[in-house]
């Protein structure tokens, strides 16, 4: 069977599993008692199994198989949760997870068997039964089979269904007219992977034989995949119950199909309804209105909605396909952008035209909005991994931690949530090793044994925040002084001018690390600069706040989008450049009177701070048009808690832009971040007020 | 060598049966009073002369970005690249546009575009790699045609900037 084509739902599902089984792995160690939980493994595992083994991957089917077999026994009893277990568990998730990113890469699962896990695995299960009777295993499950088949056999299906007098009366009315009404059972095969898939094409089946009025679950639930494995429909039809079992016969992996007509009188709230008085007739044309009508009216409080299953209402995207989009939008902004420099030429134009162009930016405007939602996603898909990484931590460094989390379901950027992984990795990883103390410290300094790391994540304007905050130790500001002058970073002199805010600045630097001895979670000393430089590349920025003794706080501050921002157009010696928006604190006017030299260094002095002067003028290498003693535009830009006052020539205003990367020719202009094309078609610089601070 | 290394790998242009016999299409462009060809497979676009925006801090040789129907492409002077005088922009001068598999694409202002030439490699006279002078040299050849010389650029060495 050529099964390719579900690769990529395979690895999604399967990955989708994986996470789902870490976080219910991790409540089972804190509750072990819950049978929730279990249930919610076991679940989790036996599909895992049924997707490796219909996609031949054999391998990753015996170790899911495994375990399967344990979370039975838990779920029956028969074992209890240990601590040892657990540990093998979440191996046997890394090892699964080894599958999965060998299937990405290559398709194949790769040759380790991870023997000694299954072995691992296999002792968990004969501990029990060397303890206890041989296992009831199998009686369970073949006890569970027979209740099924018990069930089937017992009363048709489609006789547990609770019709309403509606539904019923559709059915009388289509069997006066000497059509059939059939109730069918399908039971879709354990083993097919797209449930949904399968039973969408068994519902267009029968549409062409009949009219489906009644399905249960209902349509939207089937379509969701929330049933088991079967599911019941009644249909009316002119064609004998056999064509129309044949017909949902005929899509694969479905296991049976059973049909017969309906005794009316045998179906559970069966009340004899007096429509004689309706000619037959209406009531079969009525009745169809009567059934759309209801699907529109009960809607989804009552999801019993017959007939053709709408299309799913999530749809899975290719992310090129969006990017193709959003650069689309780009273009029309691009040429929207146009209309608007060319109308404002045109001093003719009526009226009409720029009502046009208003009408026109407003679309765009709201066309990007929509299109920029749908690259959002939640930062969840990055930070669920998180309390699973800290519970290892916790093991490998013998220290107790709890990892809070907040605002999982923040949104950001596509492109900003797939980078965004490493750097808070790094940040936990560093809050948990250096941040935190041993328990005795805690303890001593009268604090919780176990120590809180929170990862808190929030909307902020056009930014989205998110905190790595620790209870534990905060930074020895002395002490990174103290390997600083070690290290030949800086002079002794230089590290008593230090302010606090400078010292722990030298953390960020390349090769800089306080730990004292290189352990296995940090201390290569590889970590705070590589965080920076990552959230700098996707134009953010980061600080920390520290008390010495109380902890530290790591902010992350990202914009919400990349690609198109809100940008103050400037010109500094005739030509045009763009400053974003979000790094803009205020525009001034400043007499050159104000300008005070510090250092011979130009500043000004406005409104209590001392903020030093950038003219941009000469950054860029080119002349200003102003003469020296014309006042000056000053456009106020913010870096964290820093100022800085660029002097430019004039202004234009403000304009949503598109940023386009300046390619690898352009690189070494580290204040330039990008290229954007205006309306009239040339290309305006971006100037990255970070890097000018 | 020089000629396997110019047809590897990619069809032959002009249909001769013969891997020897394969002939190159160049197109010739002239800088100031010399004539150079360049490989056609390598151009994506020939455009008129428009407003260059500036970069700073970059290479004088680089002369700045262009719009090229929506995206952001560099350019760069051939003549201040190989050493010659600068370019005094007229209306023959054009931008060709240069797709490369590692730089992504990339501008070169030449002085006049003049006509396709195909080549064949009897007509193409490979130049003995001189680099004694510590001078580098853009020219991986001479092509003959019609009495007239045609200096062949070297495209990896004409685009290859030290900072990329």
């Amino acid at each position: 069977m050529d099964v390719s084509q579900y690769l990529e739902i395979f690895l999604d599902e399967t990955k989708e599993h994986l996470q789902n089984l870490n976080t219910q792995i991790l409540a089972l160690e804190a509750d072990s008692e819950s049978m929730d939980t279990v249930n919610e493994i076991f679940r989790a595992a036996h599909s895992l199994k049924g997707m490796a083994g219909t996609m031949g991957y054999k391998r990753m089917q015996n170790l899911t198989h495994d375990m399967e077999n344990v979370f039975s026994e838990v779920r029956n009893g028969n074992i209890k949760v240990k601590p040892e277990m657990i540990d093998v568990l979440f191996q046997c998730l890394d090892a699964l997870e080894e599958y999965n990113n060998n299937i990405q890469e290559t398709a194949d699962e790769g040759t380790n068997d991870n023997e000694p896990l299954i072995k691992q695995l296999n002792d968990i299960l004969n501990s029990k039964k060397a303890e206890e009777a041989p296992a009831p295993k199998k009686k369970t499950s073949k006890k569970s089979a027979a209740k099924d088949v018990g069930q089937e056999a017992d009363v048709p299906k489609w006789y547990d269904i609770a019709f309403d007098s509606s539904q019923l009366r559709v059915m009388k009315a289509a069997m006066k007219q000497g059509k059939n009404v059939y109730g069918i059972n399908v039971v879709v095969q354990d083993t097919c992977i797209l449930k949904a898939a399968r039973a969408f094409l068994v519902f267009k089946s029968i549409e062409e034989k009949g009219e489906i009025i009644v399905s249960v679950p209902s349509a939207q639930d089937v379509e969701d995949e929330r049933f088991d494995k079967d599911f019941t429909l009644v249909v009316i039809s002119e064609n004998s119950v056999e064509e129309v079992i044949k017909a949902a016969e005929n899509v694969s992996e479905i296991a049976e199909v059973t049909g017969a007509a309906i005794e009316l009188e045998k179906t559970k709230n069966y009340q004899p309804i007096d429509d004689d008085d309706v000619p037959t007739k209406d009531v079969v044309t009525a009745s169809g209105v009567a059934t759309v009508d209801e699907k529109k009216a009960k809607g989804p409080e009552k999801k019993q909605t017959p007939g053709k299953p709408i299309v799913n209402r999530t749809v899975r995207v290719d992310i090129e396909k969006l990017d193709v989009l959003m650069n689309l939008v780009s273009e029309l902004i691009i040429a929207k952008n146009s209309l608007v420099s060319a109308s404002g030429q045109e001093q003719s134009v009526n009226s009409g035209f720029n009502e046009q162009i208003e009408y026109l930016e407003s679309v765009t405007t709201n066309l990007h909005e929509s299109v920029m939602k749908v690259r959002m996603v939640p930062i969840e898909s990055v930070v669920n991994k998180f309390p699973r990484m800290i519970r290892d931590l916790s093991k490998t460094l013998d220290k107790k931690m709890e990892l809070y989390m907040t605002g999982e379901e923040t949104e950001l950027d596509r492109t900003v949530v797939d980078e965004i992984g490493d750097p808070l990795m790094h940040l936990l990883r560093n809050s948990a090793d250096h941040g935190l103390e041993s328990a005795e410290v805690r303890e001593q300094r009268g604090k919780s044994p176990t120590g809180s790391i929170f990862l808190d994540a929030y909307q902020d304007g056009n930014n989205v925040v998110i905190e790595v905050r620790d209870d534990g130790n905060g930074i020895d500001v002395e002490g990174v002084k103290k390997k600083a002058i070690e290290r030949n970073v800086i002079t002794p002199e230089q590290a008593a001018n230090m302010s606090e805010k400078d010292a722990i600045n030298l953390l960020f630097l390349p090769s800089f690390s306080t730990a004292k001895k290189v352990t296995d979670v940090s201390g290569r000393g590889v970590g705070l600069d590589v965080v920076r430089s990552k959230i700098e590349s996707l134009s953010g920025e980061v600080e920390v706040k520290t008390k010495l003794g109380e902890g530290s706080t790591w902010t992350i501050r990202l914009p919400l989008t990349l690609a198109i921002i809100q940008a103050l157009m400037v010109v500094v010696g005739g030509e045009k450049y763009a400053i974003s928006l979000g790094s803009i604190q205020t525009i001034e006017d400043i007499s050159p009177s104000e300008i005070k030299l510090v250092q011979n260094e130009e500043v000004i002095h406005l409104r209590g701070t001392v903020i030093p002067l950038v003219r941009l003028s000469k950054v860029l290498d080119i002349e200003s048009t102003k003469s020296a003693d014309e006042n000056l535009v000053v456009v106020i830009v913010k870096k964290g808690d820093k100022l800085a006052g660029l002097v430019i020539d004039d202004l234009i205003g403000q304009q949503e832009i598109v940023i386009k990367s300046l390619g690898k020719y352009m690189k070494q202009c580290k204040f330039i971040s990008g290229a954007t094309i205006l309306g009239d078609g040339e290309v305006a610089l971006i100037i990255d007020a970070n890097a000018l601070i | 060598m020089e000629q396997l290394n110019i047809t590897n790998g990619l069809p032959a242009i002009g249909g001769e049966q013969k891997g020897s016999l394969e002939t190159i299409q160049y197109i010739v462009i002239r800088l100031g009073a010399e004539q150079y060809g360049i490989d056609i497979r390598y151009i994506d676009n020939i455009v008129r002369m428009q407003k260059i925006t500036r970069v700073p801090k970059v290479p004088e040789y680089l002369r700045g970005v262009i719009n090229l129907r929506g995206e952001v492409i560099p350019v760069m002077s051939l003549r201040l690249k190989m050493n010659l005088p600068a370019d005094e922009y007229s209306k023959s001068t054009r931008i060709i546009i240069l797709k490369l598999e590692q730089q992504g694409n990339i501008g070169v202002i030449v002085d006049q575009v003049n006509e396709v030439v195909t080549l064949t490699p009897n007509e193409i006279e490979k130049i003995a790699y001189d680099n004694k002078e510590g001078k580098v040299n853009f020219i991986n050849g001479v092509g003959k045609y019609k009495g007239e010389l045609i200096s062949l650029l070297d495209l990896n060495t004409v685009t290859l900037d030290e900072n990329v």
